[in-house]
């Protein structure tokens, strides 16, 4: 961050300040910046607070408590340690300068001028408007903690904090835009996470020279990560604090920023976008099972319908048992373009499905049944095998748990789509290999992508095709490189 | 953290060796990417089963037709490939890039496909194969050779590294 070279001191003069604020925050211009003059013991005394993040029945307390000083009090010499005491409240702070005292006004906090002193007193009794932890939509369980993150940076480390009231949790605040001084939180396990790892993130947070960060959390991502055009996720996103708190045990590290809901996990490899906390929910067996039909559908969302128009335009390739796939009458439009057709509709639907009101959304379900699923067909548009394969492979993303990651699957499946239409068997092998290797090369914060497919890890890859009992789970994922490697200390042979 | 020392969480368990995790690597890779060129083998994508190389080039017993033979050519598949891993690892593991595994696989291809191929007489001369065929394996050696060579060369990086963040740590 730019150092101002004039950092203005706090005037002995308390008119002077009054003039600097007025000037620089245009008090009488906003309306939503509060300012009263009490005299205390013959001195001015100014408060300045925010109307809207200060509770009007604090500041009034503070206000009486400050005033009945007059009838208690005479030797006003001693004023500012008789204030200070009389501030009730638990965070009552010095600030030195103007600066950092118009930064903790604008932050929601009470800032105390007293006339003829060089200093002002900061008073924390901001309350930001916002909701109570909800279960995030994204990320339900049916059992289990039904609570996530909210818009506030302090409850949401207070929720990660009450999962790990490890001493050793540390959360760093750092400050990011120029204009908008938005708090980021780096959580680590400090003698768990690498320290490298942090070093480099906090390095690329503080590198940050940007005026606002509005969009919160994926600003923040998009400084840190290397390949800005990438459609790939390369970061994790959570809402749950069960499955913060339960990475940062892992030895990730978590950034946390204030206005956003979501905790970014930090290094990250696709196969983190393939689990969710439903599979810790269940028995192992269970949760293995529920993981292996995932990996099928998201399979199936990437190469099914590609290997499906393959089947369609060269059905010399299917082996005799298979020979009934394809469809019977072709329609009218080549396939390969009654595919693509089909994506993009369903696609249309998806973004209506976002932005329509909740009572508009039944009409909308409705004439989506009946013009893709019957009419469609009716007209010759599309032949029926079409609409059933689009289908599976569109249930198959809905089934991804990550969001992100489903989407970027889409792009690579129609692309696959197109590239099959055009070159047949060559073009589909030659696809997947691309995208495989693509995938491969990718890196996130020095990790390599596929990590523990490719690069191969027998132990990590064990624990991602299978979920293993949490008592024989022992070792921290090695991707993170932990400073120690054990979970439990007691379990180990 | 002084009380950190006496954690039994920060004792390391001996880490297998490079060695024999490459064994692993190789024996792993030579088992998934075996069927699954059997897979493609089966859906036409390539005219040449990994069986026609690892068993009916010198027997045509007739349960090298079923799926014991199936079985016996993958087993034998990630033997063979534990062998690449070695010859991969004693001669390029240094080299910390994805892109030599991605060479190594199409070199082995240029191997089996031309110098070898003398030795496989049931097999029809490169020339004589349909372009899927050549296509679909290139595809499979490159994806075979990255995820040895790769797997093998992060390995090695990664432990390089480790070493050395422990010696600054303890200097």
């Amino acid at each position: 961050m730019r150092q101002k070279d004039d950092k203005i001191g706090i005037s002995l003069n308390i008119n002077e300040n009054k003039e600097y604020m007025e000037k620089r925050l245009g008090m009488d211009v906003s309306f939503d910046l509060g300012f009263r003059e009490v005299i205390i013991l013959k001195r001015k005394v100014h408060v300045y607070y925010l109307t809207g993040l200060c509770d009007s029945i604090i500041i009034q307390d503070l206000l009486k408590e400050l005033v009945n000083l007059n009838d208690h009090e005479t030797n006003s010499r001693k004023l500012p340690e008789i204030v200070e005491n009389r501030l009730l409240h638990q965070q009552v702070d010095r600030a030195k300068t103007m600066d950092e005292s118009v930064d903790q006004m604008l932050s929601g906090l009470i800032v105390v001028f007293i006339d003829g002193e060089k200093f002002s007193f900061i008073v924390d009794v901001r309350h930001y408007p916002g909701r109570t932890p909800e279960e995030p939509d994204t990320e339900r369980v049916i059992r289990g903690s039904r609570d996530g993150y909210t818009e506030n940076i302090i409850e949401n480390t207070a929720l990660t904090r009450r999962r790990l009231r490890d001493a050793r949790l540390r959360h760093e605040m750092l400050k990011v835009g120029e204009r908008s001084k938005t708090d980021v939180c780096l959580s680590y396990v400090k003698d768990i996470a690498d320290e490298g790892l942090i070093h480099l993130i906090k390095k690329k947070i503080e590198e940050i020279e940007i005026d606002g960060i509005s969009m919160a959390d994926k600003t923040i991502e998009e400084f840190i990560i290397e390949r800005k055009w990438n459609p790939y996720p390369l970061v994790r996103y959570t809402e749950r604090p069960d499955v913060a708190a339960n990475h940062l045990l892992e030895g990730h590290v978590l950034i946390l920023v204030d206005t956003s809901p979501s905790a970014i996990i930090l290094p990250t490899t696709f196969f983190h976008h393939l689990q969710h906390a439903e599979e810790y929910r269940q028995a192992p067996a269970i949760g293995t099972f529920v993981r292996w039909i995932r990996f099928l559908a998201i399979l199936a969302s990437m190469y099914l319908l590609p290997l499906w128009l393959l089947f369609v335009l060269d059905p010399t390739i299917l082996p005799k048992a298979l020979t009934f796939i394809g469809p019977n009458e072709e329609g009218n439009i080549p396939i390969m373009l009654q595919i693509v057709m089909a994506i993009i509709g369903i696609e249309f639907l998806r973004m209506a499905a976002i932005h329509t009101p909740t009572p508009l959304s039944t009409s909308m379900g409705l004439i989506a049944a009946v013009l893709i699923g019957q009419i469609a067909i009716d007209v010759g548009m599309f032949t029926p095998e079409v609409i059933l394969y689009v289908s599976i492979s569109a249930i198959g993303s809905y089934v991804t748990p990550s969001y992100e990651l489903s989407v970027a699957n889409k792009v690579v499946n129609i692309l696959l789509v197109i590239i099959t239409g055009f070159l047949g068997a060559v073009g589909f092998v030659i696809g997947v290999s691309l995208h495989l290797i693509y995938l491969v090369n990718l890196k996130s914060i020095k990790t390599p992508y596929l990590w523990p497919f490719l690069p191969f890890n027998p132990r990590a890859m064990l624990q991602i095709i299978f979920r293993i009992p949490v008592p024989y789970s022992n070792s921290r994922p090695s991707i993170v490189h932990p400073k120690n490697n054990y979970r439990q200390p007691k379990g180990k042979k | 953290m002084s009380d950190n020392k006496q954690l039994d969480q920060n004792k390391r368990e001996e880490p297998l060796t490079l060695l024999s995790r490459s064994a692993i690597t190789g024996f792993v890779g030579g088992v998934f990417w075996g069927l699954l060129a059997t897979l493609l083998a089966y859906f036409n994508f390539t005219e040449v089963a990994p069986k026609a190389y690892v068993l009916r080039s010198w027997t045509t017993a007739s349960w090298t037709n079923g799926w014991l033979g199936t079985v016996i050519t993958i087993l034998i598949l990630g033997g063979i490939s534990i062998l690449v891993a070695f010859i991969y690892y004693l001669f390029m593991r240094k080299i910390n890039t994805m892109w030599m595994g991605v060479a190594y696989g199409a070199i082995l291809w240029g191997i089996v496909f031309f110098v070898l191929e003398p030795i496989f007489t049931n097999i029809k001369p490169i020339r004589e194969l349909n372009q899927e065929t050549i296509v679909t394996t290139i595809c499979l050696y490159v994806l075979y050779g990255t995820f040895i060579g790769y797997s093998l060369s992060y390995d090695y990086h990664d432990k390089v590294m480790k070493a050395k963040n422990e010696k600054n740590m303890q200097a």
